[in-house]
């Protein structure tokens, strides 16, 4: 007996996980349409009770219980359901006490075993789901319901959770130690197991229930002032634009003024010192002369401390105006070609009247000349004109200079 | 212990300077003063100083925010507290319009209190990319309060931006950087409403669901 249904239990995991894929897609998308896939395992897995038709004409979903299995392996966020059915529960594991008992007044030792064996299997099984719930509220607790986006959502799924707390202390109520004991009476093996197990179970589950309680309380408040902010501020927003004309009353022409309106006016202005007042300029060096720099660490002199941003924009155009002075060269310049004879400078200078000094212009000539390019200057030649120093040998005094095309 | 006296004394006198230059102090803006002003021993301290100058500590929002206000009323306070209740109520409207565009935007949930961030140019971004947006922006930057007159968002965000700093409802923690924090003072301006609303039972909270059940019908 015990042979066979091993070999129908493996046989059904690797179904399972011979499908695996198919049975993960189905688990994400809720249901499967028959189309895309192969006839024969849908029908083999349908037979297994792993996958179900709710209705005709509807596609193939997981069955509750794979489900179950996959959501609490796996801690899906999405998962809600808890099982607060402590009464049935409750129920089934007195029963099973009562089948104990009476096998062993029969002295049917294996019966009995068998049913001692259900028995501990009901109780840890009832222990655990209740640790589950727990596990399952604190898990929403602490991601503040994060599986939802909008505030509504998080207060509806808060409402839920408060629920679902009520209905397990409720049903946590239901537990009589007193008559748990009485079952018990002085058989080991039941006391060990529903009056030293289940009361510690119980009364850890209470203890966490009811922290659980007070967090989603607090949060549920957390989110109600959210949305009352928000609600507030939308209303105000409403009033003002159905009544255009509406003004606050006047809170404050009462003989007691609301402490949220007693606001003083600044008595203190913020100062800065006026670096522009010339006036002050004496006291202000003198404050500034007494700073003294302080500093008791050694600061290393840092070579770059702050590396300067450094843009790389397309330059403006700019230009900038010719010297006037340059100008009247680059004339000359095109007066000796045009007219193709030597000139002296200062004649010309003399010539159209131009008002820079002697010595100026002279330099300026040099220089504009100097300034040519190679290939221009090839162009022209400058001859200076003048006459050594008298005293001093080498040295020539330059009185003039004369420009013309080579 | 002559000295630790003393630097009780010297965070004391910033926070009466804070108080007395008109600040609202909160946990983001002066969270130094706002801790002394926590402690009692250092908080009877100042109002004892204030009082002598007929002042006092105010408190709002649950002792997120102090600020200064006077011990007794003459005419002249009076008058003053007049002319701060008229600015405050014509500003809650520009103000709250603000709100709840940085929070629509931003699709959060909850509207800007003390301490949120704020980056300037992602709300930018998400404004400039939703006409329905950039109207409400339009509209706002046009009140009094932030007197804007030009016709582009970017520069309509920026104004109203420097003048929540002026204002003291938003401080940009590092002036390199576009991001800036909510204060405490945008917490009062709610408490300034939720007493509004309370005292002339506007029901506006009622008001706001009905609208939106309407909407969902």
């Amino acid at each position: 007996m015990s042979d066979n249904l091993h070999q129908a239990g493996v046989k059904l995991l690797k179904l399972l996980s011979r499908h695996s894929e198919l049975i993960m897609d189905v688990y994400q998308q809720g249901e499967i349409s028959e189309d895309s896939r192969d006839l024969n395992v849908l029908q083999k897995l349908e037979t297994a009770g792993v996958l179900w038709r709710p209705e005709k004409e509807q596609g193939l979903r997981l069955k509750g219980t794979v489900r179950a299995l996959l959501e609490e392996s796996l801690s899906d966020e999405r998962h809600r359901q808890i099982d607060a059915n402590i009464g049935s529960a409750i129920a089934s594991i007195k029963t099973l006490a009562a089948h104990y008992k009476e096998a062993r007044e029969q002295a049917d030792h294996s019966s009995s075993e068998a049913y001692l064996n259900d028995l501990s299997e009901h109780v840890y099984r009832f222990s655990d789901s209740l640790r589950h719930a727990i596990r399952i509220l604190w898990g929403r607790i602490n991601n503040e319901f994060g599986y939802v986006g909008s505030i509504n959502a998080k207060i509806r799924e808060n409402e839920l959770a408060q629920s679902q707390v009520t209905e397990l202390l409720n049903g946590l109520s239901l537990f009589q130690f007193s008559e748990l004991t009485d079952i018990a009476g002085d058989i080991r093996e039941l006391r060990k197991l529903l009056v030293i197990n289940m009361q510690e179970t119980l009364s850890d589950c209470t203890q966490e229930l009811s922290v659980v309680q007070a967090r989603l309380l607090e949060l549920l408040g957390r989110f109600r002032h959210i949305r009352g902010r928000t609600r507030l501020f939308k209303g105000w927003l409403l009033h003002a634009s159905l009544h255009p004309d509406y003004r606050p009353l006047d809170h404050v022409a009462h003989k007691q003024v609301p402490i949220l309106f007693n606001q003083a006016d600044a008595l203190l202005a913020s100062a800065s010192v006026d670096i522009y007042n010339t006036s002050q300029e004496p006291e202000l060096l003198d404050m500034v002369a007494r700073i003294k720099s302080i500093s008791r660490l050694h600061v290393e002199p840092q070579a770059l401390a702050s590396h300067a941003a450094v843009l790389l924009n397309d330059e403006e155009d700019f230009s900038i105006p010719d010297n006037p002075l340059k100008q009247a060269v680059d004339g000359y310049f095109l007066s000796v070609i045009d007219s193709g004879k030597p000139q002296s400078a200062l004649e010309y200078l003399v010539e159209h009247e131009l008002s820079w000094g002697h010595e100026s212009w002279l330099y300026q000539v040099i220089g504009g000349y100097e300034a040519l390019s190679e290939e221009h200057k090839a162009y022209f030649e400058l001859a200076p004109i003048g006459e050594l120093d008298p005293v001093y040998t080498g040295n020539f005094i330059i009185r003039d200079v004369e420009l013309w095309l080579s | 212990m002559s000295e630790s006296n003393e630097t009780v004394l010297v965070g004391m006198s910033v926070v009466i300077e804070l108080l007395l230059q008109g600040e609202f102090i909160c946990r983001t803006t002066h969270e130094e003063a706002w801790r002394a002003l926590q402690n009692p021993v250092s908080r009877e301290r100042i109002e004892a100083y204030l009082n002598q100058i007929n002042r006092t500590v105010s408190l709002a929002a649950e002792g997120d925010v102090f600020f200064c206000g006077y011990l007794q009323l003459g005419d002249k306070e009076r008058k003053v507290i007049s002319g701060q209740f008229k600015t405050i109520c014509n500003s809650l409207t520009p103000l709250v319009e603000w709100l709840v565009l940085v929070q629509e935007s931003s699709g959060q949930d909850a509207p800007l209190t003390q301490g949120a961030t704020i980056r300037l140019t992602e709300l930018q971004t998400r404004i400039e990319d939703t006409p329905a947006f950039r109207e409400q922006l339009a509209k706002l930057s046009h009140y009094r309060l932030f007197g804007s007159t030009s016709s582009q968002s970017d520069s309509q965000l920026k104004l109203i931006f420097k003048r929540l700093l002026e204002l003291g409802y938003l401080i940009k923690p590092n002036s390199e950087k576009q991001i800036y924090m909510a204060t405490g003072k945008l917490d009062y301006l709610y408490e300034v409403i939720r007493f509004i609303d309370e005292t002339e039972g506007l029901s506006l909270e009622a008001q706001a669901e009905t609208a939106t059940q309407k909407d969902l019908l």
